[in-house]
């Protein structure tokens, strides 16, 4: 089993196709469901604190606006911790936690600059002959891939 | 204001919704088979389908038994919230959670990759053209093209 | 409190993820207000995304432009609107300017706006929404014009207490004392302004106080009216200068922050509140007034013989600013370049740092101790192209804007 981190983080579809195929999916539920898990100072929603901004700092300048640098702190370690990723393209994001392009940004950079990690970049299918397509290059991409780097 | 402990709930489960897009199965049938195989794991109904919560390990095993309902239109996704918490509560925010808007438009393509679940079910490797991503210089005119084009106009 | 909560509209992008939306629900809840986020579909996002034209990239500024829309077109029902982005990101700043703009421009609501950082905490953000929550809340006492029966205000500032006594729309007593222990000094203005109008405490039929101290001493005296400054300077100024029709522009440079308000009818619209730096406010005018030997009080009069373009100064950290009038001086530089060179780095610091966030309307109205500072305010008016009004009495301006509300409480009684 790979650890498969999925761009958009909240997306649905990729976390469904991952884990159809007998993969794990990392995306932006496994970095809050960790939060939203441990004791620690009452900050709602997210559990997020003013602690994630600096330990964002690992992955940008503090002149890099504090919301960039919180969701770093949520997605950096889970690229960090992933075997393989997987990215839609182009995708319409007028919506959903990935609320901010400059994060969207650097993850995508972040996702290149990991040496060696297997990446399967794709569209969202606009007709059913892409809906082919886009099954059938995930299943192989998936099938493809090795276990657990840290094994 | 003083900093409030948080001491947090459902410490070591996982959620899970499942999305259902199908012309012979509702979330109602949904439902029952869940309630049927539940062991114990807390299950929500939806508009959409389901929410499953519990101990990571019953649930994998509950989503692989109900995905079998219908494989090519259920849909599974990880959730980092347990079901119906209020921080994320559309009741008590006002408004939609940010995520939901990503749901709702993705739930839009579900007949694509229902269609082609299905297809992969005939044929496990179908050629297709690949969707890859778009290069920065892709559909533009070429240098030497556009010179050849002016070339020729001027040549009239 | 029973009454029913304000409903203020969120409209953001990163105070999930900074963990400063535990600090807004904070200070909301410290004003009896509650945040909410104004419900829209993706089908409504993606029509205002068109129809509002800023192609912005962010998803979460995308989501704040569909629900600015749904307030400005009532399909969503708010009290006041509430913006808050990430400090020093581009984009929200173009699209939190635009969106106060248009929610200012197209609907009463009131609005405020508010860069934030990770260290942002509810304390900052308490005064903010106490003012966002009085407009929403108490709009027949901000709509008051005259001042009835005989009331005192008092103001509670971080470097002066100052009290007004006012009876039948008229200035009768005032005290003004630098504020040392809060209620000590309370206690001597209050003195100062009775001595003056040859009154006595039990005279007083409604007692209001505002500025830092304002719990504490309205607690204390059982005060009818405890309100920020915000709102009660922006009556203040507009009564004093006799514009409380129409717009006008409210700027208050303090002794630890500055506010700028933008009016409409004698009622705050937007305002921003703030100061990064003392080297954007009254403390660094007291400096400069120390450091080449003169009072205070005579700073403006030298300023105004100098030249404030000859002598380089930026005061937007103290500990800078404060190097730069040293060497000036050591160099050789005349006191009246240099202190017109503090004036000019001071308004430079405000008009940079906050101006950019209210819409200057005519006429500007200058108020606070450091409106007397006639080199201030000519600075400031050339930065801003436009004559400024400093109103009789304006170093009164919060002591005088919550003697004329608390005459609001007299029928009450």
């Amino acid at each position: 089993m790979a650890k498969v981190f999925i761009f958009p983080a909240t997306s649905l579809i990729l976390s469904d196709m991952v884990e159809r195929w007998g993969h794990e999916a990392l995306g932006a539920a496994t970095g809050i469901r960790e939060r939203i898990q441990t004791p620690s100072l009452d900050s709602p929603p997210l559990q997020m604190t003013p602690e994630d901004p600096k330990k964002g700092l690992k992955y940008a300048a503090v002149e890099v606006p504090c919301g960039v640098r919180g969701r770093m702190a949520l997605y950096g370690p889970l690229i960090e911790e992933a075997d393989a990723a997987i990215i839609i393209n182009d995708a319409d994001l007028s919506f959903g936690c990935m609320g901010c392009a400059r994060t969207n940004e650097l993850v995508l950079y972040m996702i290149r600059q990991q040496k060696g990690l297997p990446i399967l970049d794709i569209t969202y299918p606009k007709t059913d002959d892409e809906g082919v397509a886009f099954v059938t290059q995930i299943k192989e991409f998936l099938t493809g891939l090795e276990g657990d780097k840290n094994e | 204001m003083s900093a409030k402990e948080y001491i947090p709930t459902y410490v070591g489960t996982i959620t899970k919704y499942v999305f259902i897009d199908s012309p012979n199965v509702t979330p109602q049938t949904l439902a029952i088979r869940a309630y049927e195989i539940s062991e114990g794991l807390m299950i929500k109904e939806t508009c959409f389908g389901l929410q499953v919560t519990g101990d990571p390990e019953t649930v994998k095993n509950l989503i692989t038994e109900l995905r079998t309902v219908d494989p090519a239109h259920i849909f599974v996704k990880d959730r980092g919230f347990p079901p119906g918490d209020p921080r994320r509560c559309r009741a008590n925010l006002g408004g939609a959670r940010p995520g939901y808007y990503g749901h709702e438009f993705e739930s839009g393509l579900f007949r694509y990759i229902s269609h082609g679940l299905m297809e992969l079910e005939k044929n496990a490797a179908p050629t297709v053209t690949p969707l890859g991503k778009k290069r920065l210089d892709e559909g533009k005119l070429p240098l030497n093209k556009l010179i050849e084009i002016i070339n020729n106009e001027e040549a009239q | 409190m029973n009454e029913q909560p304000v409903r203020v509209a969120q409209l953001s992008c990163g105070p999930e993820h900074s963990g400063v939306q535990k600090e807004i629900y904070d200070a909301a809840a410290a004003v009896n207000a509650e945040m909410f986020f104004p419900d829209v579909t993706l089908a409504d996002i993606r029509r205002s995304y068109d129809a509002f034209g800023l192609e912005v990239r962010s998803g979460d500024l995308k989501l704040a432009i569909a629900r600015a829309m749904a307030l400005v077109e009532q399909k969503v029902d708010a009290d006041a609107v509430f913006i808050a982005t990430c400090f020093r990101c581009a984009e929200a700043a173009i699209v939190r300017t635009e969106l106060r703009r248009y929610i200012q421009g197209n609907s009463d609501l009131p609005v405020v706006s508010y860069s934030f950082t990770e260290r942002t905490t509810s304390g900052t953000l308490l005064t903010r929404m106490e003012a966002l929550t009085t407009i929403a809340r108490r709009r027949a006492l901000l709509a008051r014009e005259k001042q009835k029966g005989t009331t005192m205000g008092i103001d509670s500032g971080s470097a002066t207490t100052k009290a007004i006594i006012m009876q039948d729309d008229k200035i009768i007593g005032t005290g003004w004392l630098p504020t040392t222990e809060v209620i000590n000094s309370a206690n001597g203005v209050i003195e100062e302004a009775l001595k003056e109008a040859g009154l006595e405490m039990a005279d007083i039929e409604a007692v209001g106080t505002t500025g830092y101290g304002r719990y504490l001493i309205g607690n204390d005296m059982k005060a009818d009216l405890i309100q920020e400054e915000l709102t009660v300077n922006s009556k203040g100024a507009v009564y004093l200068a006799d514009r409380q029709h129409g717009e006008a522009t409210v700027i208050d440079i303090g002794g630890m922050d500055n506010k700028a308000i933008s009016v409409l009818d004698g009622i705050p619209g937007t305002f921003t509140m703030g100061g990064i730096c003392a080297g954007a406010s009254g403390r660094f005018l007291e400096l400069t007034a120390k450091r080449i030997g003169v009072d205070i009080t005579e700073l403006g009069p030298i300023a105004m013989k100098g030249n404030s373009k000859i002598v380089p100064m930026n005061s937007y950290c103290i500990v800078f600013g404060t190097q730069s009038l040293v060497n000036a001086l050591a160099e050789g530089s005349s006191k009246e370049d240099v202190a017109a060179a503090a004036c000019r780095s001071v308004a430079e610091q405000v008009f940079e740092q906050q101006l950019q966030e209210v819409d200057i309307k005519e006429p500007v109205i200058m108020v606070g101790g450091t409106s007397l500072i006639e080199g201030l305010v000519h600075e400031m008016g050339e930065l801003l192209q436009t004559e400024i009004l400093v109103p009789h009495h304006s170093q009164y301006i919060g002591a005088v804007g919550s003697a004329l509300l608390a005459s609001g409480f007299i029928e009450e009684k």
